[in-house]
């Protein structure tokens, strides 16, 4: 089971629907934290995969031109978009994009999408 | 102490969502959008997707599909149908429970935050995301107006006006003169009037017209991709479009729809085969007459969030905003609309945000498989959304390189309107 799997089924056990629920969570979530921590922060992820999704497809779908970046392995999406942003890997709009993004928010992209699964293609 | 903003944060990020929804006690908030274009559309999309039902979103925009004005050149150009860039909104509801007012909004009561819509109804909002795109100054060129743009089309707002143009365009014949009135700064789409030129030489070309020639009168000393698009044009289209600047024209003086006559300061077109007229612009009346924009036409907005600096319960985006360093184009309003998405969905359900970033590509079709592209990323400063890295294509790139760049425009589109409608 991957972190982040893990980590929303421990959410969900728990249940979000009490503050006391989420102040006792709050509480834990050092303790823990430190074992089972995210590598990328897949809702920072979710937010940043906004400017990625005006070209990749959100379903995981490739169109020409445009490859499917969704339900890689992480350690893969990572080292790419790493060569994209050192200016190793040629598409000047991906170097583009890549150039700003910090290790930690790369690794967020990495883990949201790899956690997406592919969607059949919508007619 | 922990607060109740950084417990419903740490929820968050533990089930890997956005949505941290704190639900009013009179109900949910309520985010009416104007508009159901590039940018309408992506912001209600992501208002509703990221809050997962917390806020309440209504679309208001009277037509059932949306035709794109991006790829319309290649419409016109015969590389897409009419259908190919036509979309439903139905999924906007389906999936993301938006609803869709299909009734023009008339007026913004702003003192008490509620749209006015043609049949004089009313709907009260939270935020509002006016997205109008633009609106066309019939009186820019002396001669044209609202009642020539049946003879004389401008097809800057996508639908029969492009449909239109192409009829003309498939009834020039070899040896007829067709005239573009480029618009003046700024205006929708910088490259889009020099792809449609493009596009136009290319239908001719292809169907043995190549004696019949294009000749662009431009207000401006310069234009978007000039380079790579005077290149093309020579290497493609050898002696059949020329570029005359206000320089050498000095001035459009006057067009006449029922002799097909263009007169500029140096000289006249007459009996033209096609004369389209691509008028100044501004933002959408909507906008401007809730007193939302400026001296310049457009309005302006916070570079971190495309708030009004005018209204803090409006959000503008689009063509209709005065962007910085943006261009007007589909990607930036898309771009624009998540930003004003996150922002917003923070302030009514006091959930994570992050800060705002923008990107921006535009692709130009110059003939088949030959394709350029212009872009860069943009930044908030405190004055305006800054440049902060820029591209262009190069005038020396090989024949396979335009064509993987032809591949990516494609895939792009496939992309932006499936995250626009779906
Ligand atoms: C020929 C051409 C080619 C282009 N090519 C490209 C390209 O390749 N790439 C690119 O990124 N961009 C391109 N563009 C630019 C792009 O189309 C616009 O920048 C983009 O559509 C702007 O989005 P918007 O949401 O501001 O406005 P729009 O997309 O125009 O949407 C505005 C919507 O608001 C609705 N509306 C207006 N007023 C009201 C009201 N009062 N009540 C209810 N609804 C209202 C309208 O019906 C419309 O549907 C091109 C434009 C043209 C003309």
């Amino acid at each position: 089971m991957s972190e982040r799997r893990f980590l929303s089924r421990h959410a969900r056990a728990i249940g979000l629907s009490g503050i006391a629920a989420l102040l006792a969570l709050a509480s834990m979530a050092p303790a823990w934290g430190e074992k089972h921590r995210p590598r990328g922060d897949a809702a920072f992820g979710e937010y940043l995969s906004s400017l990625c999704v005006t070209c990749h497809q959100a379903s995981g779908q490739a169109t020409a031109g445009i490859p499917p970046i969704v339900a890689w392995p992480e350690d893969q999406f990572i080292a790419v978009m790493h060569s994209y942003r050192d200016k190793q890997r040629e598409n000047i709009v991906m170097q583009n994009i890549a150039a700003p993004l910090s290790d930690e928010e790369i690794a967020a992209l990495a883990a949201y999408f790899g956690g997406l699964a592919i969607r059949p293609k919508i007619q | 102490m922990i607060n109740r903003r950084q417990i419903l944060a740490g929820a968050a990020a533990l089930t890997g969502t956005l949505a941290a929804p704190m639900v009013r006690a009179q109900g949910k908030p309520r985010v009416v959008v104007v508009g159901g274009g590039a940018g309408g559309a992506t912001a209600a999309k992501y208002i509703a997707k990221d809050s997962q039902g917390a806020i309440k979103v209504t679309l208001v925009e009277p037509k059932d599909t949306f035709t794109t004005c991006f790829h319309s050149n290649l419409y016109l150009g015969g590389f897409k149908s009419f259908d190919e860039i036509t979309h439903r909104y139905d999924k906007l509801a389906s999936a993301y429970g938006i609803r869709h007012v299909r009734q023009w909004a008339t007026a913004v009561d702003r003192s008490k935050r509620e749209i006015v819509l043609a049949d004089g109804s009313r709907l009260g909002y939270d935020r509002l995301v006016l997205a109008p795109g633009i609106d066309l100054k019939y009186d820019s060129v002396p001669g044209w107006g609202k009642d020539a743009e049946e003879v004389m089309p401008h097809a800057w707002l996508a639908g029969p006006q492009t449909q239109l143009l192409r009829r003309q365009l498939d009834a020039v014949k070899d040896g007829g003169v067709i005239v573009m009135i480029a618009p003046p700064n700024p205006f929708r789409c910088p490259p889009g009037p020099y792809e449609r030129v493009s596009m136009m030489a290319h239908q001719l070309k292809a169907s043995g017209r190549t004696r019949a020639k294009i000749f662009v009168l431009d207000p401006k000393e310069s234009f978007s991709k000039q380079g790579l698009f005077q290149q093309g044009w020579e290497r493609h289209y050898p002696g059949m479009v020329e570029w005359i600047g206000p320089k050498v024209h000095d001035g459009i003086k006057s067009v006449d729809p029922k002799t097909m006559t263009v007169t500029t300061g140096f000289e006249t077109y007459r009996d033209c085969a096609l004369v389209n007229v691509i008028p100044a612009q501004s933002a959408g009346r909507i906008a401007r007459d809730a007193g939302l924009a400026n001296a310049s036409g457009y309005c302006p907005i916070d570079p971190e969030s495309m708030k009004s600096t005018l209204d803090p319960a409006i959000f503008i985006i689009g063509d209709a905003s005065i962007a910085g360093d943006m261009p007007k184009s589909g990607f930036s309003a898309n771009s624009q609309a998540k930003v004003a998405a996150m922002a917003i969905r923070g302030e009514l359900t006091n959930s994570r945000t992050f800060p705002a970033r923008y990107a921006n590509t535009c692709w130009s079709l110059i003939a088949p498989d030959d394709t350029v592209k212009v872009g860069g990323r943009y930044e908030p400063k405190p004055d305006k959304i800054t440049a902060a890295e820029t591209f262009i294509s190069k005038t020396d790139e090989t024949a396979e390189y335009r064509r993987q760049v032809q591949q990516e425009n494609i895939g792009w589109y496939a992309g932006i309107v499936a995250d626009m409608f779906t």
